[in-house]
C-alpha cells in the first residue's frame, strides 16, 4: 500500500486483508517502482532508435541533445504524440469493432445482434445525410455502416472525416481545416504520427504537436461513432437506478464481472446469463447469476441495463480478492495483467475474449461476431463451473454499496429537459445558464492512478463545483469514483449542490416524474462516451450561435493516466475547452511544449491544459475558467 | 568517530544500469527542491556523483572519503578537512583554486561555477563540489538519507561501514574455515 492509497471504503477493508495474506496489489507495485525515473517523468527519454536510449539533462548540466541531435522539445513532443496516437488507435479499434458488427448485422452475418434503437439509427442516418425513405432497417444500417467505415478508409485528404464534420459547430470545423488538423481518415493519423516520429523525420515540436491535435480529433471521431452506433445496436441509455461498489457481489450467486470497454460481448453475456440462470441455481447458487461491471464495460452495461458497478480501474484486483467473483470476463483496455496471477490464488476464472488481448494465466474464449451468443453462453457456463469450485470460507464481500442513478445520454438529458419545454428542450438549460442558476458545466472524466489517492480528487472537485452551482457530468472511471462515493444520487444534490443548481435539478427531476431532484452528477457513460457531453455542448453552442470555446464548459481529468486520456484531453483542448489534469503530464522536460499546451494554444483553439494536483485548488481554477467564459459571453 | 574509517558509497557495478537516477536525485537533494519545481524554474543543478562508462560496466563515481585525502592535504585555505566521519568541504572558505580537483585520484571533485556582476566587473563565485554523504540535509550520515542510494532502482549503491563489512567478511569466512576443519576431523 503506498502513501496515497484510496478513499474507497471497500479498499480500506480489503487492502489490509490482502497484505495479511500476502496478495500483491497495484498499490504495492507502485510502491516498489519508487522512485520513478526523473527522465521519464519529464518526457526527455527517447527510445525511438537503437543508437539510444538518449536522455536530456533537465538541469542544463549534461547532454542537451540526443545522439541524432534531437533536443528536449523534439523528444518531448514526439513522445507525447505517440501516446496520443496509441489512444486514438485504442478508441478507434473499439469504434471499428462496433461499426463492423453493424455492417455484418445488416448483411445477415451477426445473428445474435439486432438494431435495438431504430430511432437512433434514423437519427444517425440523418446526421450523416443518408436518405432513409423507403429503405428497410437493414439497408439503412448497411449504408450508415458503409459511410462510417469511409472515415477509416478515405484517401481524400481535403475532406474531413464525416463524423467530425457533422458533430462540431461549423466555425470549429473551419478552424480545424484552416489549421490543417481536420483528419480525413482515422487510421491515417496514427500512421502519420508513427511515420513522422521515426528517427530523422519531423523534428519541429510545433509541427509534431499539430499532428497530435489531428490524431486527437481522429480519436474524437472514433469515439463519437463508437458511442452512437453502440446506442443503435444496444439502445440509447435512459435514466436507470442501480448500485455501486463491491457490496454488489452476492455470496449466494454466480458472480460474473464484465471488465474492459466494449459492449459487444458484455451485452450478450447479460443475455446469456438470463438464459442460464436456472443452471446456476441448480449448481447451488440460490440467487442465480449476478452480473457486475468493472471499469468501462461496467459503465456500458450500467448505462443500458442498470447492471451494478463493482469497481473502477484501480480496485479491479480487489474484486477478485473478495473470493466471490466466479468469472471475470475481459475485453480490451485497462485490464491489469496482474489479474492473471491473482486469479491463481482464488477459484476465479479469468476469461479473455479478444484476439488482441490475451493474458498469461487466463482462459481464452475467442469472441466472434457471427458466434457471439454461443461464445457468451460458453463464458457463462465456465463461470457456473467455477462457482462449484468456490471456497465459501474464503469469501469476503465488503458490505458497502451506494445507490446510483445513471443512464444520462445526451438524449436522456434532452428528454428530461423537454418535460419543461417540449418545443425547445435546450431553452430551460440555456435560460438557467444565462440567469446564473447554473454557472457552467464541468465534465469530469478519466482514469484512476496510484499517483494520487484513488477517487479523492474526483469526489472533491465534483462536490466543490456542485456547491458553486456548476452542473457536473461524468464519464469513465471518474463516474465510477463518483458512483462509489454516492454522488450520483438525488440525496447528493440535496446535500452538496448549491441552492440554485439544486432548484434547477429539482425542477427537471419533478417534471420528468422523479420523486426528487436529478442526481448531483449526471453519469454519461464510459470513457468512450465523452462525446455524449460534446453533443450537448455543440447543441448549446449551435443554439446561441457561438463556437465551443465561448461556452462556460470545462473538462477535468483528475486521475488521468492512459494514452486514451492523452488523446481525449488533447481533443477537449482542441475543441476549445479549458482542461484540467490532476497528475503531472510527462512533458515538463520541454519548456516549449509545456508553454504551448498551457498557454499559447489558448490563442489558437481557445482551449488549454491546466495542471493542478491539489483538488481543492483545481476546483477553484475550473470555476474561475467558467467565470471568465461567462464574462466573455456578457452573462 | 574519527578513529574509525570514513564511511563511503560503494557500487555493485553488476547491478548498475546507467540510468542516472542517482545523478538527478543528488542534484535535487542538494538544491533542496523537487524535480518539477526545479525544471519549471529552469534551475541549473549539478550532481556530486557522475555515472561513467568503464569498459562494459557502468558506475556512478563519487568521493571515496579517502583516509589520507590528497584534497584535504593540498587545500591552501583549509576548506577540506576530516570531520564527522567523512571528508568535509566548507564552501564558505573554498576559493575555487581547483587544486583538490587536480590531485583527486578519482576525478570526483568538480567545480560549481557562478558568474556574478559587481558593478561593471564580472566575478566568479566558484566552489569545489563533492559528495558529502548528504550529511547537510540529514544532520548525520546514514544510508536512508543518501539521495543517490535511495534513488537507485536496482539497489546497486550502498553506504559502507568498513569495520562492519570487515567483521562480517571475517565471520563468514571464519565460519567456513571452522566448518572445513570440522569436516577434516570427521574423515
Amino acid at each position: 500500500m503506498n502513501e496515497h492509497g484510496s478513499c474507497d471504503k471497500c479498499a480500506h477493508e480489503l487492502l489490509p486483508l490482502a497484505k495479511a495474506q500476502g496478495f500483491e496489489t497495484v498499490w504495492d507495485r507502485h510502491e516498489s517502482q519508487l522512485p520513478q525515473c526523473g527522465f521519464g517523468l519529464l518526457g526527455v527519454c527517447c527510445r525511438q532508435c537503437w543508437k539510444g536510449p538518449c536522455r536530456i539533462n533537465p538541469f542544463g548540466d549534461g547532454p542537451d541533445k540526443g545522439v541524432c541531435g534531437a533536443d528536449a522539445h523534439t523528444i518531448v513532443a514526439r513522445n507525447l504524440i505517440r501516446g496520443i496516437a496509441a489512444g486514438t488507435a485504442a478508441h478507434s479499434e473499439h469504434g471499428r469493432h462496433i461499426v463492423k458488427t453493424l455492417l455484418e448485422l445488416a448483411e445477415g452475418h451477426a445473428p445474435d445482434y439486432a438494431v435495438k434503437d431504430e430511432e437512433k439509427l434514423r437519427k444517425v442516418a440523418a446526421l450523416l445525410q443518408i436518405a432513409t425513405e423507403g429503405k428497410d432497417i437493414n439497408e439503412i444500417a448497411r449504408e450508415v455502416a458503409t459511410a462510417t467505415l469511409e472515415d477509416y478508409a478515405s484517401q481524400r485528404e481535403a475532406e474531413p472525416c464525416r463524423w467530425l464534420e457533422k458533430t462540431v459547430p461549423a466555425a470549429r470545423l473551419a478552424k480545424f481545416v484552416e489549421l490543417g488538423v481536420a483528419p480525413h481518415n482515422i487510421d491515417a493519423t496514427v500512421t502519420d504520427i508513427m511515420g513522422r516520429t521515426h528517427v530523422g523525420t519531423d523534428a519541429d515540436p510545433v509541427n509534431l504537436l499539430l499532428a497530435g491535435v489531428r490524431s486527437s480529433l481522429a480519436d474524437y471521431t472514433g469515439m463519437y461513432l463508437g458511442t452512437e452506433l453502440s446506442d443503435v445496436l444496444f439502445g440509447t441509455p435512459q435514466p436507470v437506478v442501480t448500485k455501486a461498489n463491491l457490496g454488489v457481489l452476492k455470496a449466494d450467486a454466480v458472480n460474473i464481472a464484465v471488465h474492459g470497454h466494449n459492449p459487444l460481448l458484455s451485452e450478450l453475456v447479460c443475455d446469456a446469463a438470463l438464459a442460464l440462470n436456472d443452471a446456476a441455481v441448480k449448481a447451488g447458487a440460490k440467487e442465480g447469476i449476478n452480473i457486475v461491471g468493472v471499469c468501462c464495460t461496467g459503465n456500458e452495461v450500467l448505462m443500458r441495463r442498470g447492471i451494478p458497478l463493482a469497481s473502477n480501474y484501480l480496485s479491479q484486483e480487489l474484486a477478485i480478492l473478495t473470493g466471490a467473483v466466479d468469472a471475470m470476463v475481459v475485453d480490451v483496455q485497462c485490464i491489469m495483467p496482474s489479474l492473471g496471477g491473482l486469479k491463481d490464488c482464488f477459484h476465479t476464472e479469468l476469461i479473455t475474449t479478444m484476439s488482441t488481448c490475451k493474458i498469461p494465466g487466463a482462459s481464452h474464449v475467442e469472441f466472434h461476431t457471427e458466434t457471439a451468443g454461443e461464445n457468451a453462453r460458453k463464458i457463462v457456463a465456465l463461470a457456473i463451473d467455477a462457482y462449484k469450485r468456490r471456497d465459501h470460507s474464503r469469501v469476503n464481500i465488503p458490505q458497502h454499496t451506494t445507490t446510483v442513478v445513471g443512464g444520462f445520454s445526451a438524449e436522456a438529458i434532452i428528454g428530461a429537459l423537454s418535460k419543461l419545454d417540449a418545443q425547445d428542450p435546450l431553452k430551460p438549460l440555456l435560460d438557467n445558464i444565462v440567469n446564473g442558476n447554473i454557472q457552467g458545466v464541468a465534465l469530469i472524466g478519466g482514469c484512476n492512478t496510484t499517483k494520487v489517492t484513488q477517487d479523492l480528487a474526483h469526489t472533491t472537485i465534483a462536490k466543490e463545483l456542485a456547491k458553486k452551482n456548476v452542473l457536473v457530468l461524468a464519464t469513465g472511471c471518474a463516474a465510477g469514483a463518483l458512483a462509489k462515493a454516492g454522488l450520483l444520487t438525488p440525496e447528493a444534490t440535496e446535500e452538496y449542490a448549491g441552492e440554485t443548481l439544486k432548484a434547477v435539478l429539482t425542477a427537471v427531476g419533478q417534471a420528468a416524474g422523479l420523486p426528487g431532484p436529478l442526481p448531483m452528477v449526471l453519469h454519461m457513460g464510459s470513457c468512450v462516451d465523452n462525446t455524449r457531453a460534446v453533443a450537448v455542448a455543440t447543441a448549446l453552442a449551435n443554439k446561441i450561435g457561438v463556437d465551443l470555446d465561448k461556452l462556460p464548459v470545462v473538462v477535468s481529468a483528475p486521475e488521468c493516466m492512459s494514452e486514451k486520456a492523452m488523446a481525449i484531453g488533447t481533443w477537449a483542448v482542441s475543441l476549445g475547452f479549458p482542461t484540467h489534469l490532476g497528475v503531472m503530464p510527462q512533458i515538463l522536460g520541454s519548456s516549449l511544449v509545456t508553454n504551448i499546451l498551457t498557454e499559447e494554444i489558448k490563442g489558437i483553439t481557445g482551449g488549454y491544459f491546466m495542471v493542478e494536483t491539489d483538488p481543492q485548488a483545481a476546483a477553484e481554477q475550473l470555476f474561475a475558467c467558467i467565470q471568465q467564459r461567462r464574462r466573455g459571453l456578457g452573462i | 568517530m574519527e578513529a574509525g574509517e570514513n564511511r563511503f558509497i560503494y557500487v555493485d557495478m553488476e547491478k548498475c544500469l546507467g540510468c542516472k537516477s542517482c545523478e538527478l536525485a543528488c542534484a535535487l537533494s542538494h538544491a533542496n527542491t523537487d524535480l518539477y519545481t526545479a525544471v519549471l524554474q529552469g534551475k541549473h543543478l549539478q550532481p556530486r556523483t557522475s555515472v561513467v562508462l568503464g569498459g562494459d560496466l557502468v558506475t556512478p563515481m563519487q568521493c571515496r572519503q579517502c583516509e589520507n585525502a590528497p584534497c584535504a592535504l593540498v587545500c591552501p585555505v583549509g576548506a577540506i578537512y576530516q570531520g564527522d566521519g567523512l571528508i568535509k568541504l566548507k564552501e564558505s572558505v573554498c576559493i575555487g583554486c581547483k587544486l583538490c580537483s587536480m590531485v583527486c585520484p578519482f576525478g570526483v571533485i568538480r567545480m560549481k561555477i557562478e558568474v556574478k556582476k559587481l558593478g561593471t566587473r564580472l566575478l566568479k563565485k566558484g566552489k569545489a563540489l563533492k559528495c558529502d554523504l548528504c550529511i547537510e540535509k540529514a544532520g548525520r550520515v546514514e544510508e536512508t538519507a543518501c539521495a543517490c542510494i535511495q534513488a537507485c532502482p536496482t539497489k546497486a549503491m550502498y553506504l559502507v561501514d568498513l569495520e562492519e563489512h570487515r567483521k562480517r567478511m571475517l565471520e563468514t569466512r571464519g565460519k567456513e574455515a571452522a566448518q572445513a576443519r570440522t569436516r577434516l576431523g570427521q574423515i
